[in-house]
């Protein structure tokens, strides 16, 4: 209360000068707050929109998503199972620590300990058994098994190098509002719900940023985000949505960057009852809908078309694969084949909050009618949609399920979503599918796990297990005054090399 | 007065402990939080849900998560939020003081446009200037408070740029969300000002204030509006709980980190101890001002006694 008096008494004065963005502060907006900063309490976007400028990993992706070094200058696999790092020298911690082999193991021994099991993280690195320090400057990663999507791993969500001697006089609960890493930004201040204020951590070990001060600013509602970026007191904002790219076009001051994102939409067929279980009708459907028109005219040509569950970013996707064409007339036929009577009614479930998939949803539904079907929609709210609908079994003949492949490999969303038993798959059980996938799962050589990777896209093409739709692409608006940004196709800002005129 | 206070503290406590029960059964039923810390960049092994569901403390019975709770609320702790390691009572203090300021804020506002104008309205009954405050008025009724807020966002924030569009920074930013709550109280309240003031104004004891040769300005002040106080009072400390309600929508519009985005956010996230804490306290708002509306009846009539 005594902020916002104080704050009553200096409004009126200085009302003009609040509303601009300061001269050498680059503000951006984002929809979430994380609410939790620490890398292993976190599987969030958010996050990692916010956090890769305070945390490094010892590997990190390039603008063109390709792994490059972070505070790990090489990397190599001594045997299978052991993997060593060489660590980069000279680096400090935000707090002025020193980085060195003994941050990492102490990292990862918390990220595979007790404090890492309360996180949703630990369990994507159970493949490490425990982090050796060699000397100073090399760390050995010693396997359980082969695994094939830990580097790429690395380079994500979780395994950010944190400082040990902060952590452990602090302690967890206040590391996890007031992180330290070794990043470009180092932490100011955080509102819960409202703001994350960062400075520019000048003794960086890849440069200093360009920018003195980011702050970053939680708001949920798109039309806000917009109507801050028109009013010039926001610089980038995330996440824009399609019905609003007229107004950012139409702003003089912005311009809008469109990249595609790791997410894809599909619409899941169930397999294990109604006539969704009928190959021919699974075929049917697929052949009912006409992806290109969707992409056209509800995401106004930000997406395109996609015939397995990944985008063209993605390792195992194959470039002559091609989606079902659209052919009312062969999936009328199909349907007539499988003994599908006209007017049988086609369940499609999907998240109501998501205006765009509603619109898709509904499309969808107008072609199913258009060859003799019904289509009856059940929106859903997120999490239980998440939590009780899909995983048990509860989903009708089609659903929604969209799907950010952040490994930018196929293998994570492949083995959750066709692997018999697993959470996200409730209704399909194919011994070929779970063979391929186990076996890919472990295998050392990635020109080998391609080709299966690629087989395992096929058979699920040739199952018609879903009705592939599109890879979205991430909208951001930026401000004209903004120098040097890329919008990343993962959501992770990299803001070192941004500046403000 | 002691004995009606202490009965209605203690149905305060009745309403606090069924509406969080509510809240907890109803949690319990819309899915899986464990699922929910996950939304976002990929998807939870079985293995990880077991982790999370036993570090979240939700594998125990409910009843035994429950009666945590509760015994948490008697020593003032509210517990950890899911999502990272806050205390609920320090997240629920960081946004209670801008929820506060928004609502009295609006509150103000409404009644500073409302009583004039539904007083005017009522003494020039049947005149244009009556017809035209109600016809507003109805108008102001009309509008959703969301599109109300985003209108005023685009106006004033965007379009002519006087004021900041959202965020809790200074005074100015107080404006825009205080202004679409306090406009839609604002129509309510003045036709219902406005009904009962003509009401009054029809009554035998201001015709028999007219007779004796009063003054229309102190009929006016002086009896009519003294009993118009008690309904339009009421109708306010009712609205009060709607207003909590109001809140939530235009906190989410104008980004204003108060307890309805506290709470948005605790319901995306099923952060069960963020949310009770929240519901908990929003309850105990509704309670106290019911209370203190039934107080000032009687600085309004003194013909009602608290027994």
């Amino acid at each position: 209360m005594a902020r916002m008096n104080a704050l009553l008494v200096t409004a009126a004065l200085a009302t003009t000068s609040l509303s601009l963005a300061q001269g050498s502060t680059l503000t951006v907006a984002i929809a979430q707050d994380p609410q939790s900063w620490d890398p292993i309490d976190t599987f969030l976007v958010a996050w990692g929109s916010v956090a890769h400028n305070i945390f490094d990993g010892l590997i990190q992706r390039g603008p063109d998503l390709k792994l490059q070094p972070g505070l790990a200058t090489k990397w190599t696999y001594v045997t299978p199972t052991t993997l060593r790092f060489t660590l980069r020298q000279g680096v400090k911690f935000h707090d002025g620590e020193p980085f060195n082999a003994a941050a990492v193991k102490f990292s990862f021994d918390r990220l595979l300990g007790p404090e890492g099991k309360k996180g949703p993280q630990q369990a994507n690195y159970n493949s490490i058994k425990s982090v050796k320090v060699v000397n100073a400057t090399t760390v050995d990663f010693l396997l359980s098994q082969p695994d094939p999507v830990l580097l790429t791993k690395l380079a994500g969500y979780g395994a950010m190098i944190v400082p040990p001697a902060y952590i452990k006089s602090k302690g967890d609960a206040y590391f996890d509002t007031h992180p330290v890493g070794t990043g470009p930004f180092s932490f100011v201040s955080y509102k819960n719900g409202e703001s994350m204020r960062l400075t520019a951590f000048k003794g960086y070990w890849g440069g200093a940023p360009k920018v003195a001060n980011v702050t970053y600013r939680f708001i949920e509602e798109p039309s806000t985000r917009v109507a801050e970026l028109q009013a010039g007191r926001v610089d980038i904002a995330a996440g824009i949505p399609v019905a609003q790219v007229a107004t950012i076009k139409g702003d003089s001051k912005l311009t809008l960057q469109a990249v595609p994102s790791p997410t894809v939409q599909s619409l899941r067929l169930n397999t294990s009852h109604g006539p969704t279980s009928d190959l021919r009708v699974r075929q049917a459907l697929n052949y009912a809908v006409d992806r290109d028109a969707i992409i056209k005219s509800i995401l106004q040509g930000y997406g395109s078309p996609i015939a397995a569950m990944q985008s063209s970013k993605s390792f195992g996707f194959d470039p002559s694969l091609k989606s079902y064409p659209y052919d009312p007339a062969k999936a009328k036929a199909l349907l007539a084949e499988a003994g599908v009577k006209p007017g049988t009614s086609i369940g499609i479930d999907f998240i109501g909050t998501d205006a765009v998939f509603r619109e898709v949803a509904q499309a969808v539904a107008g072609f199913f009618q258009a060859v003799g079907l019904k289509a009856d929609l059940k929106p859903y709210e997120t999490n239980t949609f998440y939590s009780d609908i899909i995983p048990k079994n509860k989903t009708s003949n089609a659903y929604q399920m969209g799907w950010g492949g952040w490994t930018f490999d196929f293998d994570n969303t492949a083995y959750l979503l066709y692997h018999s038993g697993q959470f996200w798959n409730a209704n399909l059980k194919n011994k070929q599918l779970d063979a391929l996938l186990d076996k890919q799962h472990t295998l050392a050589s990635q020109p080998q796990r391609l080709t299966l990777l690629r087989q395992i896209a096929t058979m699920t093409h040739d199952l018609a297990t879903d009705i592939p739709l599109y890879n979205q692409q991430d909208l951001w608006g930026v401000n004209k005054r903004v120098q040097g940004f890329q919008a990343p196709s993962d959501s992770l800002l990299h803001l070192q090399t941004v500046s403000v005129k | 007065m002691a004995r009606y206070l202490v009965s209605q503290l203690l149905q305060a406590l009745l309403v606090i402990v069924f509406v969080t029960l509510v809240v907890a059964i109803m949690l319990r039923f819309s899915g899986d939080p464990a699922v929910a810390q996950f939304q976002g960049a990929s998807a939870p092994t079985t293995e990880q849900l077991r982790d999370i569901r036993k570090a979240l403390g939700l594998d125990q019975p409910f009843l035994v998560q429950y009666g945590h709770f509760l015994g948490g609320i008697v020593t003032g702790n509210f517990g950890t939020s899911f999502r990272g390691s806050t205390p609920v009572r320090s997240l629920i203090a960081q946004a209670m003081p801008p929820t506060l300021l928004l609502a009295f804020c609006s509150l103000v506002i409404s009644l500073a446009i409302s009583l004039p104008l539904g007083m005017y309205a009522a003494v020039h009954q049947g005149r244009p200037a009556d017809h035209l405050i109600r016809f507003v008025s109805l108008l102001g009724l009309s509008f959703p408070n969301f599109w109300l807020g985003i209108m005023l966002v685009l106006v004033f924030g965007v379009l002519l740029r006087w004021l900041p569009p959202s965020g809790y920074e200074n005074a100015a930013s107080l404006v825009l969300p205080s202004l679409t709550i306090g406009l839609i109280l604002t129509s309510t309240t003045l036709r219902l000002l406005r009904a009962s003031l003509l009401e009054v104004l029809q009554s035998q004891y201001v015709t028999v204030a007219r007779s004796k040769g009063l003054s229309e300005r102190t009929v006016l002040y002086k009896h009519a509006l003294r009993n118009t106080a008690i309904p339009v009072i009421t109708f306010i400390g009712l609205q009060f709980g709607g207003l909590i309600g109001g809140v939530v929508v235009v906190e989410q519009v104008f980004a204003w980190p108060g307890l309805g985005s506290l709470a948005l956010q605790a319901i995306a996230n099923r952060d069960y101890p963020v949310l009770q804490g929240t519901v908990t306290v929003l309850a105990l708002f509704v309670v106290l001002v019911n209370l203190l509306v039934d107080l000032s009846y009687g600085l309004f009539d003194p013909r009602v006694r608290m027994e």
